[in-house]
C-alpha cells in the first residue's frame, strides 16, 4: 500500500516536473536564451530522477514486472527517450535539443498518466521474459531513432537558415550543424543494434508460440521496413559516407515510417499485436 | 564631489589624443603628480586608444577640475588652439554616469567591445599601486565594474559579432561547432583573408594551406601561419582537404566553380564545407552555394550580417541606459548615507531598538517591581546608552564638516553594521 502511493507520488512529481521543462524549452525558444534551456535541462534531469525512482516502486509492487501494465509501458517509452537525451547532454552540449525532445517526453507522459494502472499490457499466454526483453528493447531503439531525427530535423531547420543567410535569432539558438549530424550519427549507431536484438526476440519468441502465420502480419512487415530502412542509412553513413543533409532528411522519412507501423498500422488493419480486447 | 575631465574620439581628433597619451606616458609620477593638485583627494588615470580621462573626489566643487584638464593639455604640450573644446567636463551624478557608461562599452566606438572593461581595471589596479584612490574611489571603481558587468550578462548588446572577420568566425562555428582540428584554405594571400584566417587559427583551427597565383607570395604567408604554400593549379586537390575556404584574389573570374566541388564531392566524403568570398568581382560560383552540405558567404552577406548585428546592440543599448541609471542611482544614494547625519540617526535607532528589545525581553521578572523601580531602571537604561554613544555621535557631529569625516561615517557605519 505504501508503495503503491509513493509510486503514484513519484510518478505525479515526474509528470510535474517534466510539464515545468517542457514550457521552460518552448519558452527558451521564444525568448531565445539559451540559460532557459539550461535551466530545463536539470529539471528534465530531476523528473528522469523521479520517474527512475517510480520504476523501482513498480517493480517492487509488481514483484520484478512479471506484470507489466499499459502505464509502465508509456511511462518507460518516456523514461527511454529522457534516459538518451541526457546522456547525449554528457557529450555534446546542445541544451535546445531538449525543445523538441521534451514535448514528446510529456506527451508519453500525459498518456501514461491517463492510462489505467494494474491490466497488463500483454495477455497470458504472451507473458515471457522474451516478450519484456522485446518491448525494453524495441521502445529504446526506438527512442534512439526518435532523436536521431529530431537532431536532423533540427538539421534541416539550421541548414535553411544557414542557406538562406536568415541569421536573426533562431540561429544562434540551434545547435551547429556538425554537432546535429554527430548526435544523429551516435543515436542510429545505437539504435539499430539495439533494435535488432529487439526484434530478434520478438521473432523467437514467435517462431516458439506462433509457429506460422505470424510473418505476414502488417505491422511486422511495416516494423521490418523500418528496420531495413536504418541498416540502409547505417550503412550509408559507414561505407559510403553520407553526412548531413541526406542523412536527416532520410532519418527523419524512417522515423514516421516507424510511427506508422506502430500507429497507422494498429488503426488501418488487424494485426497480431494489438493484444487488448476492449 | 566626484568630477571627471578628459577627451576621447568624439570631442578630440587623433593628433590631440596622441600628444596627451605621449605626454602622459612618459610622466611616470603622474598619479601622483594629479594628486597633488590642490583639493584633489583621491584620483584615476584611465587611458585607451580612444581616451584619456582624470577621475578624482575633490573637496568642493572649485577650481580643481580646470586644473587637472590643464594639466593634462600641459603635459600633451597642447596649444590653446588644439585644447580648445576637447575637455569635457562632467560633476557629481554626471560624472558618475559618465564613467559607468565607460566601464560598460556604451561610449566605445564600437559599441559593446569587450577590451575597455579591462582597460578600466587596469587603470584601477595602477591607482591602487601608487595609493591614489580611497573610499570614495574604490566604491565608484567597484560599482562600474558591476554595472559593466550586469550590462554584458543582461542584455544582448556584446553578444553578435560587428566585424566582418567575426562575423565569418561566427559562421563557421554555427557550422563546425567547435573548430578543432578544421582546416583552412585562404585563396589569394589579401589582407582581410589573413585576419580571418588569423582569428580562425586562434579558434583552434588547425593548420592553413595558402595557394595564390604568385607561389612565393604564398609560401612567405605559409611561413606566417606555419602552414602550406600551393599553386593555383592545385587548387581542386586542396579544396579536397579544406573545411573552410577563404578567398580573396583579384581575378576577374571564378576561381572555384561548382563543377570542380561537384567533382570532388565524393573525395570529400561530403565533409561539410564551409566558403567565404571576400572578393570583388567575385572567386566563387554563386551556383555552389546550391550543392549539399556547402554554405557560401560573400562579402556581401557577411556584411549585412554586421549591420543587423549592429542594429541590434543599438536596440540593446537601450536597456543598457536603464542598467546604467540604476547603477547610478544605487551609488549616489550610498554616497549620501556617508554624509554624518544620516548616520547618527540610524545608529540612535539602533540603540533605540536593542533597548527597547531587551526591556521587553525582561518585562516578566519587572512586573513583580513597583511602577517607582521599573521607571527608574528605564532612565537607567537610557542613560547608560546615551553616555555610550555620546562620544562617537559628537566626533561624527564635529567631523562633518570636513572631508575626512567620511572614513570616520564609514567606520561607523561598519562597526555598528548599520548598512
Amino acid at each position: 500500500m505504501i508503495f503503491s502511493n509513493l509510486e503514484c507520488m513519484t510518478f505525479n512529481m515526474a509528470l510535474i516536473l517534466c510539464a515545468v521543462s517542457t514550457t521552460g524549452y518552448l519558452l527558451s525558444l521564444l525568448v531565445k536564451r539559451v540559460r532557459l534551456a539550461r535551466i530545463s535541462t536539470w529539471i528534465l534531469a530531476a523528473a528522469f530522477g523521479f520517474l527512475t525512482i517510480n520504476f523501482l516502486f513498480v517493480m517492487m509492487n509488481s514483484s520484478w514486472l512479471v506484470n507489466l501494465d499499459s502505464r509502465d509501458f508509456l511511462s518507460f517509452c518516456a523514461w527511454a527517450v529522457c534516459a538518451v537525451y541526457l546522456a547525449l547532454q554528457f557529450k555534446t552540449k546542445t541544451r535546445v535539443l531538449g525543445a523538441f525532445i521534451s514535448p514528446l517526453i510529456l506527451l508519453f507522459m500525459i498518456a501514461a498518466a491517463g492510462e489505467e494502472a494494474g491490466r497488463d499490457l500483454r495477455p497470458q499466454n504472451l507473458q515471457s521474459w522474451l516478450t519484456a526483453l522485446h518491448l525494453f528493447l524495441t521502445i529504446f531503439g526506438e527512442a534512439l531513432f526518435a532523436i536521431a531525427s529530431c537532431a536532423g530535423l533540427m538539421f534541416i531547420m539550421q541548414n535553411r537558415l544557414l542557406k538562406n543567410k536568415k541569421l536573426g535569432g533562431m540561429i544562434r539558438l540551434l545547435p551547429s550543424l556538425n554537432d546535429l549530424d554527430r548526435i544523429n550519427h551516435l543515436c542510429l549507431l545505437w539504435g539499430f543494434p539495439i533494435l535488432s536484438v529487439g526484434i530478434i526476440a520478438g521473432v523467437i519468441f514467435a517462431e516458439i508460440r506462433w509457429e506460422t502465420g505470424w510473418l505476414a502480419d502488417p505491422k511486422i512487415i511495416w516494423t521490418f521496413a523500418g528496420w531495413m530502412i536504418y541498416g540502409f542509412l547505417l550503412h550509408q553513413r559507414l561505407a559510403i559516407g553520407w553526412k548531413g543533409y541526406r542523412m536527416a532528411l532520410f532519418s527523419g522519412i524512417a522515423f514516421v515510417l516507424l510511427l506508422l507501423s506502430y500507429g497507422g498500422v494498429k488503426i488501418c488493419f488487424s494485426t497480431l499485436h494489438s493484444f487488448f480486447q476492449p | 564631489m566626484i568630477v571627471l575631465t578628459g577627451l576621447n574620439h568624439k570631442t578630440a581628433p587623433i593628433a590631440v589624443r596622441e600628444k596627451i597619451f605621449a605626454g602622459c606616458q612618459e610622466k611616470s609620477d603622474l598619479l601622483p603628480a594629479l594628486r597633488s593638485i590642490s583639493g584633489v583627494e583621491e584620483v584615476l588615470y584611465l587611458s585607451t586608444c580612444n581616451r584619456v580621462e582624470v577621475i578624482a573626489s575633490v573637496a568642493e566643487d572649485g577650481k580643481a577640475i580646470k586644473e587637472i584638464s590643464d594639466f593634462l593639455a600641459r603635459n600633451g604640450c597642447l596649444t590653446e588652439a588644439e585644447s580648445k573644446g576637447c575637455f569635457y567636463e562632467y560633476r557629481g551624478e554626471k560624472a558618475v554616469r559618465h564613467l559607468f557608461r565607460v566601464a560598460s562599452s556604451l561610449d566605445s566606438m564600437v559599441m559593446g567591445e569587450a577590451q575597455i572593461l579591462g582597460q578600466v581595471k587596469d587603470a584601477y589596479r595602477d591607482a591602487l599601486a601608487k595609493y591614489t584612490t580611497g573610499i570614495v574611489l574604490n566604491r565608484l571603481m567597484h560599482c562600474s565594474f558591476r554595472a559593466a558587468k550586469r550590462v554584458r550578462s543582461e542584455t544582448g548588446i556584446a553578444v553578435n559579432p560587428v566585424s566582418v572577420s567575426h562575423a565569418a568566425v561566427e559562421l563557421a562555428k554555427k557550422i563546425f561547432g567547435s573548430l578543432d582540428g578544421k582546416k583552412i584554405l585562404l585563396i589569394g594571400a589579401g589582407e582581410m583573408a589573413e585576419l580571418t584566417g588569423q582569428q580562425l587559427i586562434e579558434k583552434g583551427a588547425k593548420s592553413v594551406i595558402i595557394a595564390n597565383r604568385s607561389l612565393a607570395q604564398a609560401e612567405l604567408l605559409a611561413a606566417k601561419f606555419h602552414g602550406e604554400a600551393a599553386d593555383l593549379d592545385a587548387l581542386d586537390k586542396k579544396l579536397i582537404e579544406a573545411d573552410i575556404v577563404i578567398s580573396s584574389t583579384g581575378a576577374s573570374d571564378f576561381i572555384v566553380t561548382a563543377d570542380m566541388l561537384r567533382k570532388i564531392y565524393h573525395q570529400r566524403k561530403n565533409r561539410l564545407l564551409f566558403l567565404i568570398d571576400i572578393a570583388v568581382p567575385r572567386d566563387i560560383d554563386p551556383s555552389a552555394s546550391d550543392l549539399e552540405n556547402v554554405y557560401l558567404y560573400n562579402i556581401d552577406n557577411l556584411q549585412d550580417i554586421v549591420d543587423e548585428n549592429m542594429n541590434v546592440r543599438k536596440k540593446e543599448a537601450i536597456k543598457a541606459e536603464k542598467i546604467v541609471d540604476e547603477e547610478v542611482a544605487r551609488y549616489v544614494n550610498w554616497q549620501k548615507e556617508l554624509e554624518s547625519v544620516p548616520t547618527i540617526v540610524s545608529l540612535r535607532n539602533m540603540a533605540g531598538e536593542i533597548v527597547q528589545a531587551e526591556m521587553e525581553k525582561a518585562s516578566g521578572w519587572m512586573q513583580n517591581l513597583n511602577k517607582d523601580d521599573q521607571e527608574k531602571i528605564d532612565v537607567l537604561v537610557n542613560s547608560i546608552v546615551n553616555k555610550v554613544l555620546h562620544a562617537p555621535v559628537s566626533v561624527l557631529k564635529e567631523e562633518s564638516s570636513d572631508i575626512s569625516s567620511r572614513d570616520i561615517v564609514d567606520a561607523v557605519r561598519r562597526l555598528f553594521r548599520l548598512d
